[in-house]
This record gives structure tokens, C-alpha cells and sequence, in this order.
């Protein structure tokens, strides 16, 4: 491809996600609203805050480096997103593989960990330390399961791993053939989407939102555009390796939200896990599922 | 107390910056901000006394603030809305002001109950603040002893409506009359009151400086104030460094 055709898409690629990630925020919050017999927010209301937020009129910055993390934290998922193929687009996808998307998913977490840490807030340290220990617990069961598919598929790359799964229809897709991989994958999506039961790094309550304890304004602002990338990447790279990726927009957005709407409908019903408890969960039950579904697809 | 004529009243529309005037984009550009802001108010609820119970019911199934854009947020830097619940104490009003301070302008201030508005059944407390207006500027005041539900939700509307026509721009006032609120500070708290933050400079440097930010009061300020030191990071007992300190 011509280095504009990259360019265009490189371009275009964050937009969509970026469109999809705000409806997706926006179903996070009906699903809530629902689930406790409210009528929630209106439709464009994810906007609303956005733009709220980076109209503020005075900003509070407590350095270069808080500057900097906040950049990386929103980076990180734009750059992690452009390396997942979407219908008719693959950006970098079939240069990046398997590996490369999985190392540019914790970037997020390290910037944001390198702004917090400067805003010198203790309440921002325990829940940068309690986010980072998280990205520990889930990146064990999803670097399995990354184990696990490419194996099957003999590639790491997942525009191939894609083209693979699309070959033969539903009976092709990763979920009919590793259905104890997807669960798993389940399981740590679940866990990377941070939601109830392990929302130990936010927990409003009690360390008053963790990370985003300094944030205002712009910062916050960042902050919820990252949230969009988070949720639209995580469901995409899902999709990818189980749900056949996207033959068409509307088939992969309808899968996009399904596999969104999963860990949603659950995290409402739930309090919240102490740290410990998260690693326990995380490393356990994904943890054997994926190393169970490692073996199956290896015999 | 202050007289009740003399409550800062900034009139509307006044002395707002005239930068969207004749170009079309700017002024869409305004519009949208100002439409977003109304539509979108973060809620930090500093809950002092009774009127709290009342907000859990304006916020769940019944009542449901989230359908007009308000949620519950719960640092200062993330808000919008201070709500202060109740009566005011001579000590909590200072951890008011601190709060206060440290939230992202535009920034809005609701006192909910009697108590806030004229100091309620506190009247004769030694130890209470009777009218909030006197430290910050209020956007709004919802009375009753308590307001219910229905009271918030309404005055909630109003306080939208008025930032969608651009008529709460009393955060501003903070700035430019700054004087006079430290002035009623430092009557309440003595002459060496300060805030860790830097009101005048921050005026200074976002252009808010009014006529009034400076006056006897700020000078009063400056002659004792000192600037905000970083903590000191020390590991091992106090006793280790010995008595120098």
C-alpha cells in the first residue's frame, strides 16, 4: 500500500474508534441506568462531558510529566487500535504483530503511572500501584490466550488470523474452535475493562478515584477520550481472535457492542474485590481455562 | 453579617469578554461550549449536614439527576458544582474555601437548606457561618429545612438554564472582587489565614484581575504569606534528624 493510503487510514482508523468508543461509553452508562431502574443519560451526553472538559477555563498542571502521561495514556490505545484490522481497513495491523499489540497495550497504564506520580497525591499512588498490579493480573491469562490462537493459526498476525477465521464462515471462528480460549479471553477482558468487580484502581469511595485523583479539566478530558480508545481496542482485538474480526461495518460493530455489552451487564450487580482478591481471581480461573485451551488446541 | 443589600450581585451579561462578537465561528464555538457546560455538571457534594439525605434520592431510581447530565464526582479538581449541604461551621468553612479554590473554573457553588442561606436554627451558634455568600459566591440557593427531591431537581434546572444564558458567571466575581471575600475570610479566621492556592496569581494569569482583587485585605495577605513549600519526602523516624528541626 502507498504510504498515503497508510496515512489516510492511520487518520481515519482513530476517528471510527473514536466515534464507536462514545456510543460505547454512552451503552456502559444506559446499561447502568437500566440495571437501576433510571432513565439515564441522553444520547450524546459522553460528547457533552467531553467537550465540557476541554472548555474548562482554568487548568490545573502540575508538570511536564503530568502533561506527558496523559498524552501517553491516550497514545498508547490509539496506537494499540491501529494495529487491530477493522472491514476494509488494516492500518499497521499486518506489520504489528500479536505481541507488538499486546506491549503497546500496557502503555497506557505506564503513562498514566508517570503523570500520577507527579501530581504527588497519596491517593493517586495507591490507585496507580493498584492499576498497574491489575495490568499484571490480566496480562497473564491474555499473553495465554495470545499464546494459544497464534498457535492454532500459526501466525501472529491477526490480519491473517482474521482472513483464517472469515475462510469458512461461523463455523470457522476462533469461539467454535478454542471455545475454552474465548471463555478465558472473556474473563480477562472483563479484567482489563477495569469495571466492577475489579475496579480496585478507580474505586471512588475509597482512594476517590484513584489516578484520576489530580485530573481536571483537560487532563480528565484525556483521560475519557482514553476511556473510548480502551473500550473500543479491547473489544476489537476480542473480536479479532474469536469472533472472526469484521466482514462488513455493521456485522462488526454489532459484534464490537455484543462482547461490550457482556461484561457490562455484569459489572453493575457486583461490589468491588480488594487487590489480592483480583490477582486470586485473575490468576486462577483464566489462568487454567487458557492453559487448558493451550493444551486442547496443541493435541 | 453583612446586609442583605450587600450581597454581590453581578448583573448579567456583565463585563463579558467580547471575543466571539462579529465572527460567526467564534460565536458557534461559544454556543457549543456553553451548551455542553450546561449539559454536563459534575457534582462534588460537600455533605455538612442534614440536607445529604435528601441527595441520594435526586440522584437514584426516583429522581435521577444522570438524565440531566449531573453526576456525583468526588475530587475537587473534577467538578463543577460544590454543593454544600447544611450548616457551615467555622472550621468546615475553611476546608470549604479550600475546596473551593482548588476546582477547574468555571466553577459553580450551591447552598442547599436554611442553614447556608441564613445560618437556620444555627442563628445564635457562636461557632457557625450564617450566610455562605459572605466567603464564596453562590450561584444558588435552594431553601427549606430540607428541600426535598423535587426542590434540588428544580433548582438544579434553573441553575442550567442560567449557565446556558451565560447569567452564572459568579466564579468570576471570586476573582475580581477577591478583596473583599478574603477580607470577610480573615474577619472569620484571623489575619493569618491562607490558602495553599494562589488566588491572585491565578487571576493574574487567566485575566480575570478586576478592581477589586487587590485591597487592604490582600495586602494584609501578602505581608505574612508564604509560599507553598513541596513536602518534604523523608524516610525513617522524625527523631533521625535530630533537633535541628
Amino acid at each position: 500500500m502507498s504510504f498515503a493510503g497508510i496515512l489516510i487510514e492511520l487518520t481515519l482508523m482513530p476517528l471510527v474508534a473514536f466515534t464507536i468508543g462514545l456510543f460505547m461509553v454512552l451503552m456502559m452508562r444506559k446499561i447502568a441506568a437500566k440495571i437501576q431502574r433510571r432513565v439515564g443519560p441522553p444520547l450524546l451526553q459522553p460528547l457533552y462531558d467531553i467537550i465540557k472538559l476541554y472548555s474548562k477555563q482554568t487548568q490545573t498542571s502540575h508538570g511536564l510529566l503530568h502533561d506527558i502521561g496523559i498524552v501517553m495514556a491516550v497514545g498508547g490505545y490509539i496506537a494499540a487500535e491501529t494495529m487491530v484490522p477493522v472491514p476494509g481497513m488494516h492500518g499497521i495491523a499486518d506489520k504489528a504483530g500479536l505481541l507488538t499489540l499486546a506491549y503497546v497495550t500496557m502503555i497506557p497504564s505506564l503513562g498514566l503511572a508517570l503523570g500520577v506520580g507527579q501530581c504527588a497525591n497519596p491517593n493517586g499512588s495507591i490507585g496507580i500501584s493498584r492499576a498497574l498490579t491489575a495490568m499484571l493480573a490480566y496480562d497473564v491469562p491474555f499473553v495465554i490466550i495470545i499464546f494459544g490462537t497464534a498457535w492454532f493459526y500459526g501466525s501472529n498476525n491477526l490480519v491473517e488470523v482474521v482472513a483464517a477465521q472469515q475462510a469458512g464462515g461461523i463455523a470457522t471462528w476462533g469461539v467454535m474452535q478454542m471455545p475454552i480460549l474465548a471463555i478465558a479471553g472473556l474473563f480477562s477482558l472483563y479484567a482489563m475493562l477495569g469495571k466492577q468487580p475489579f475496579e480496585i484502581y478507580v474505586a471512588p469511595a475509597e482512594i476517590a478515584t484513584g489516578p484520576m485523583v489530580e485530573m481536571g479539566g483537560k487532563f480528565l478530558g484525556g483521560l475519557f477520550v482514553m476511556q473510548c480508545f480502551q473500550l473500543f481496542t479491547a473489544s476489537a482485538i476480542y473480536v479479532s481472535l474469536f469472533l472472526g474480526g469484521g466482514e462488513n461495518w455493521p456485522f462488526f460493530i454489532a459484534k464490537l457492542f455484543f462482547i461490550i455489552a457482556i461484561p457490562m451487564s455484569l459489572a453493575f450487580l457486583f461490589p468491588r474485590y480488594r487487590t489480592e482478591d483480583v490477582l486470586a481471581a485473575v490468576w486462577r480461573w483464566p489462568v487454567i481455562l487458557g492453559l487448558a485451551g493451550v493444551w486442547l488446541v496443541m493435541h | 453579617m453583612t446586609d442583605l443589600r450587600t450581597i454581590p450581585v453581578v448583573a448579567a451579561g456583565e463585563e463579558r469578554p467580547s471575543g466571539g462578537q462579529g465572527n460567526l465561528l467564534a460565536r458557534v464555538f461559544d454556543e457549543l461550549t456553553a451548551f455542553c457546560r450546561s449539559r454536563s455538571l459534575f457534582m462534588l457534594h460537600y455533605c455538612t449536614g442534614c440536607g445529604a439525605v435528601e441527595l441520594p434520592p435526586a440522584m437514584t431510581s426516583r429522581f435521577d439527576m444522570e438524565r440531566l447530565g449531573i453526576q456525583p464526582m468526588v475530587t475537587p479538581r473534577q467538578a463543577d458544582i460544590l454543593l454544600v449541604t447544611g450548616y457551615v461551621s467555622t472550621k468546615t468553612l475553611k476546608r470549604i474555601i479550600l475546596t473551593y479554590e482548588q476546582m477547574n473554573s468555571p466553577k459553580y457553588v450551591i447552598g442547599i437548606c436554611s442553614c447556608t442561606v441564613n445560618g437556620g436554627m444555627y442563628w445564635q451558634s457562636y461557632a457557625t457561618a450564617k450566610k455562605l455568600n459572605d466567603y464564596l459566591p453562590v450561584d444558588m440557593y435552594i431553601a427549606g429545612c430540607m428541600p426535598r427531591p423535587e426542590a434540588v431537581i428544580s433548582g438544579l434546572r434553573e441553575l442550567i438554564a442560567n449557565i446556558r444564558a451565560g447569567r452564572s458567571d459568579y466564579w468570576r466575581d471570586y476573582y475580581r472582587r477577591y478583596d473583599h471575600y478574603l477580607g470577610n475570610q480573615q474577619r472569620l479566621f484571623g489575619e493569618n489565614w491562607q490558602t495553599p492556592t494562589d488566588v491572585i496569581a491565578e487571576a493574574r494569569h487567566y485575566g480575570l484581575f478586576g478592581p477589586e482583587t487587590l485591597g487592604e485585605h490582600t495586602a494584609l495577605l501578602e505581608q505574612h504569606q508564604t509560599p507553598l513549600q513541596p513536602f518534604e519526602m523523608r524516610l525513617g523516624l522524625k527523631q533521625d534528624k535530630g533537633s535541628s528541626s
